[in-house]
């Protein structure tokens, strides 16, 4: 990886859109009423709530918005199922060498990227290794392949992938619309081209990208390579796909109840019930894997540092009735740091946590802080209990902002002084490499329960050099040595055992306060049918279809 | 109506004068912008490059790229020349974080921008001058006219935003929320925008119809058996239109600032919220960029009314 | 032929004044006289705190329990706002102070200075005036970053300059009047001049355009707010109150409506207070 800091990844992942689904049917929105068979032609126009602004290009941005604006036009070597398997795509077949460092994939073939150039063996390594080129400055991608050592064109439709160690998330992480393969003959544009369009093989053809009012695409008619499983193959049943953005909750969901769009992500949760009673709109959920939304404490530094403090924090403030009330119902409150719908939950973490403020008074006391001042908050040898919150309220969405209030004013009733520090993105930059903050908030969507190597491994505390999402700074042997582990095999109940001790072993150590499991509200309107999910979780078109009048 | 007779080189004179003392003035302004923005980045604290890259990552050869664009390791003095230069030229410098020039972030924003600018300033113009002819000089209506119109200048125009958003378009469904195109998702914005506008315009409109009501000449053309409405259309408005003139430069400040809130409160697109997000994210290229369009703006529109003017105004019309 | 010179859409200085009805007048008196009280102890109207939130009672109606209902969190809308004056209108009123300040001096400057500060400050005046106001307050928080204090020097910077030359304007009528020759040739000192002469007669008609601009003041201060420049939360701002709420509008109106309403007559008052102010000195003046 670079040694420069990077943007905030976990800023903008923040703000992301969720990778993967956890299985609610087949079908995508409204797809049990379609009335006869799919229809060709038409529009469908989306409506979203964040956008990949600085960056389209997903090879370099690190926003899952990317992915969702670019997966019209991207594919993929490979897909992954419901059920969580590894399906082919632009690759029709692989092997895995015996120390799991190689990858051999066997590529489609006549498959054609929409600015004529051929797909092939040379166009898989140009991708790769444009991903993890320095230049490109990667703000994800690059780090989901880490130990990646290069590719070699073994012939016109093999490609031969290296890793310096055995590395079994690879296949997974191609899946991703991070991985998407771009056009070549697009890749060799300065990477500020690439943030404003891209060209790829996929059902859509981008025509435009308008920061602030979203993005268009026309259908790629010559399209013949869906990936195994999608709901029709050839080209796209939409003439056109319109993304737009509406940041506005409010106006967003005006659009779509008024018909101005035909459907949107991000239902707010609370119209979910309104939206859900009106006969012409429908709500599908999706829950994101990877990474909760959660609150991570600085385990180093500051009144964290102390386990008896973070437990206070953890068990003394009632998260779940939080949550079920300022979301009304709509998003579950987090059991534990990573989502059921990730591969390796522990499922036995549910349940555990409880509210329980004596035991948090309890523990503050013992912690030293017993003292309280004027004004309610506790103190030790004089000094306030101040937990310095790294909060950015302008990324701030799905009303996270009144919850970290919320917290802020319970935190209080148990002596806590919350302090909201990061005012600009800047500051923030500033100051979550260094460690200077007692409290930060993120969720980080992946797929794989590799997603733990992100929040948790040492080598992921984010430093001057290196931009980690480990934002509890926890160093643990044992959390390392079993995320490494789990690197190493791909026997599924090997990796879900290890993956399980870590979950485990963050929540004794309370290196993580884990707040809701976000789930994908895509509401549309009664025309709208087929919109399918991407494996990772967030709405594609390519079996979209809208009624005609 | 008798125009003011003026000898023709004499009436040049009087058209030829302002114009040059406008632009005059105008050339001062748009320097006076430029340097602004640049004493902007001068005193934020911290270095310069860092400022212009903002929340972003560039490589070093984009940074020295950078030092060497704004002549940073020259001396304050050539440094301002040379991004004096650079303006002059059109270049309005490169935004680190949306990857692009800024003039083609504004320019895709921009037009946007002025049509909301356009409808609620023809709106505005359009309610003002009725609600100005209709109660000038006529007791109760004007009473309750002001009345109104003091709401008016009081209220925030993003809670009216928001007043009209919940009830036209969530309420009652009548007009879209947003969108940018056709004319309906143009309503409730530039109705929001025009309120302030609409009540400062109608009273100086109705206080200058009221002047002129009285003076001889309106009294010359009723004896004449003009209607009331005529007099009021045809004698009294031409000269209530000059003062509200001075309105203009008012004006157009006011809805340049009220797009930041409109298009933030309507989800519109456009140069308000460019500039909003800019300031956020400390993207200053891009925030220095607005203020001199903004000011390029606001001297090419003053310029146009000081024509517009001389159109209203017969007597500064050759004879 | 001007007969109104335009300051902002509070303030138009023209020939006629058209009165407000006098209960109008007291009317808004006696509600700035409660924004007043309950911006200096809040406690006197509202029990409990602002900021106590109750997730069970998240978005109640408004009720016997809580007057204005509640909001997303569950705290009390009545209490908030209350609680919510002294910021809301102390940002408005210090921006103006700093900006009468401002301007006074700059003013006095440019009219007693000399010819070349006179055209120094005037044409920084021009530019001033010429930069949409809220665009250079974006830009001064762009440089100074977000905050309530950052918020009051952005509203400063751009209602200075019509304090600037209304100061200028007034003395230099005061200067031709006569008398401040008359004090010169008397031998006394420049600064006793301004003190004793020009600040005294300026002040009557700087009063005026004060009070009036405080509402200006007012609503752009609560603009930043809902644009979340402003004070950090839980700040009961009212103008944040607006921005926070917004998710929730479609459902309950009272988190939309109530803080609003604060907003807009404590502006609606001050306005109509300062027309009267300004209607009855101009009627001494003339």
């Amino acid at each position: 990886m670079s040694t420069s800091i990077r943007l905030p990844a976990a800023v903008f992942v923040s703000l992301s859109l969720a990778l993967t689904a956890c299985g609610t049917g087949d079908g995508g929105a409204a797809a049990a009423k379609a009335p006869g068979g799919p229809v060709k032609g038409g529009t469908l126009t989306f409506g979203v709530n964040t956008e990949p602004s600085t960056c389209l290009d997903p090879h370099q941005s690190p926003a899952d918005v990317a992915g969702l604006f670019t997966r019209p036009v991207l594919d993929s070597l490979v897909s992954l199922d419901t059920e969580g398997r590894i399906r082919p795509w632009l690759a029709t077949s692989w092997t895995v060498s015996e120390d799991q460092k190689t990858y051999t994939l066997q590529l489609r073939e006549g498959v054609k990227f929409s600015d004529g150039t051929p797909f092939d063996a040379a166009a898989v390594k140009a991708n790769l290794d444009h991903i993890v080129d320095p230049a490109t400055r990667s703000q994800l991608a690059a780090g989901y392949i880490e130990p990646y050592e290069g590719s070699e064109v073994v012939g016109p439709h093999t490609v031969k992938v290296s890793f310096s160690r055995p590395y079994s998330p690879f296949l997974s992480a191609l899946a991703t619309a991070y991985f998407g393969i771009e056009s070549p003959r697009s890749l060799e544009q300065p990477q500020d081209a690439l943030c404003k369009k891209v060209v790829g093989s996929g059902p859509f053809v981008i025509d435009e990208y308008v920061v602030q009012k979203g993005i268009t695409y026309h259908r790629n008619p010559g399209y013949d390579w869906a990936a195994e499983g999608a709901g029709h193959t050839g080209a796209a049943y939409l003439d056109k796909l319109e993304i737009k953005v509406i940041t506005e909750d409010s106006v967003r969901l005006g659009a779509l109840t008024s018909g101005q769009v035909d459907a949107i992500a991000g239902v707010p949760p609370v119209n979910v019930r309104q939206v859900r009673a009106d006969p012409r709109l429908t709500i599908t959920t999706r829950q994101a894997p990877g990474g909760n939304y959660n609150y991570y404490p600085n385990t180093t530094s500051g009144p964290f540092a102390d386990k008896r403090v973070r437990q206070a924090f953890r068990d003394g403030i009632d998260f779940a009735t939080i949550v079920q009330n300022l979301y009304f119902g709509a998003f579950q409150p987090a059991a534990g740091p990573i989502s059921p719908a990730t591969d390796g939950y522990d499922k036995t973490l549910e349940g555990k946590a409880k509210y329980d403020p004596a035991t948090a008074n309890r523990l503050l006391d013992e912690a030293g802080w017993s003292a309280r001042d004027a004004e309610g908050y506790r103190t030790r040898d004089g000094r306030r209990l101040t937990i310095r919150w790294g909060f950015l309220k302008a990324f701030a969405r799905e009303q996270r902002d009144t919850l970290a209030e919320q917290i802020q004013a319970e935190a209080k009733k148990i002596g806590f002084d919350v302090e909201f520090v990061a005012g600009t993105v800047n500051e923030w930059l500033e100051k979550y490499p260094k460690g200077d903050y007692d409290l930060m908030d993120f969720s980080w969507q992946r797929a794989d329960g590799d997603t733990l190597r992100n929040l948790f491994d040492s080598s992921s505390i984010p430093t001057d050099a290196k931009f980690g999402q480990n934002a509890a700074r926890l160093a643990d042997k044992d959390v390392d040595g079993w995320l490494s582990d789990a690197l190493d095999t791909t026997d599924q109940a090997e990796r879900a055992e290890l993956y399980a001790k870590v979950q485990q072993r963050v929540t004794d150590e309370a290196a993580v306060f884990p707040v809701y499991v976000f789930n994908y509200l895509l509401g549309a309107g009664e025309k709208v049918h087929g919109i399918g999910w991407e494996p990772q979780a967030y709405p594609t078109f390519y079996d979209a279809w809208v009624e005609q009048a | 109506m008798t125009a003011v007779a003026v000898p023709a080189t004499r009436a040049r004179a009087r058209v030829v004068r302002p114009v040059l003392v406008r632009l005059g003035t105008s050339v001062l302004v748009l320097w006076g912008a430029v340097t602004v923005a640049f004493a902007g980045l001068h005193l934020t604290p911290g270095n310069v490059v860092d400022l212009l890259i903002g929340a972003n990552t560039v490589t070093p050869e984009v940074r020295a790229r950078i030092v060497a664009d704004y002549g940073l390791d020259r001396p304050l003095l050539v440094q301002y020349v040379t991004y004096l230069g650079r303006v002059l030229h059109g270049d309005l410098g490169q935004s680190y974080q949306l990857h692009q020039p800024v003039a083609s972030a504004i320019g895709e924003q921009i037009g946007s921008s002025v049509q909301l600018m356009l409808a609620s300033f023809a709106l505005a113009v359009v309610v003002a001058v009725t609600v100005a002819v209709l109660t000038a000089g006529r007791r109760w209506a004007r009473a309750v006219f002001s009345g109104v119109e003091l709401v008016g200048i009081s209220i925030p125009s993003f809670w009216a935003g928001i007043l009209l958003l919940t009830v036209f378009s969530f309420g009652l469904g009548l007009f879209p929320a947003t969108g940018g195109e056709g004319v309906e998702s143009l309503v409730l914005p530039s109705v929001a925008m025009a309120i302030p506008v609409i009540a400062t315009l109608s009273q100086v409109l109705r206080e200058g119809l009221e002047l002129t009501l009285e003076e001889p000449f309106v009294l010359t053309a009723r004896s004449r058996g003009m209607s009331d409405l005529g007099v009021r259309l045809r004698h009294a408005l031409r000269h209530a239109l000059l003062p509200t003139v001075t309105l203009a430069g008012w004006m157009v400040s006011y809805l340049f600032g009220g797009a930041v809130i409109t298009e933030s409160v309507f989800s519109r697109q456009g140069i308000g919220r460019l500039t909003l997000t800019a300031v956020t994210n400390k993207d200053l290229p891009v925030v220095m960029g607005v203020v001199l369009i903004a000011s390029l703006l606001y001297v090419v529109i003053n310029i146009l009314l000081d024509l517009l003017y001389l159109a209203i105004d017969p007597r500064l019309r050759g004879a | 032929m001007t007969t109104s010179t335009i300051v902002s859409p509070g303030v138009v200085i023209g020939r006629r004044r058209r009165r407000v009805p006098r209960a109008g007048v007291w009317a808004a008196a006696a509600f700035l006289l409660v924004v007043a009280v309950i911006a200096i102890a809040p406690g006197l109207v509202a029990h409990g705190s602002p900021d106590l939130t109750d997730a069970l009672a998240a978005l109640r109606p408004p009720d016997g329990e809580h007057l204005l209902g509640t909001d997303a969190n569950g705290r009390d809308i009545f209490t908030r706002i209350v609680y919510g004056a002294r910021p809301s209108v102390l940002a408005g009123l210090a921006a103006t102070a700093l900006a009468v300040t401002g301007g006074t001096l700059a003013g006095l400057l440019a009219a007693l200075g000399g010819r070349v500060p006179d055209e120094v400050v005037m044409r920084v005046v021009d530019v001033l005036l010429s930069l949409p106001g809220l665009l250079l307050a974006l830009l001064v928080i762009a440089v100074a970053g977000p905050g309530t204090l950052n918020a009051v020097f952005a509203i400063a910077a751009y209602t200075l300059p019509g304090y600037a030359r209304l100061v200028r304007a007034q003395t230099m009528v005061i200067r031709r009047s006569g008398y401040v020759e008359a004090a010169v040739s008397l031998g006394l000192t420049k600064a006793r001049i301004i003190a004793r002469h020009v600040l005294p007669n300026a002040f009557a008609p700087l009063l005026v355009l004060a009070t009036i601009e405080v509402g200006t003041a007012l609503v752009a201060a609560s603009s930043l707010s809902f644009l979340g420049l402003g004070p950090r939360p839980p700040a009961p701002e009212w103008g944040a109150m607006l921005s926070a709420g917004r998710d929730y509008f479609s459902v309950a109106w009272w988190v939309a409506v109530f803080p609003g309403l604060a907003i807009t007559l404590t502006v609606l008052s001050v306005t109509v207070v300062g027309r009267h102010l300004q209607r009855r000195v101009e009627g001494r003046l003339s």
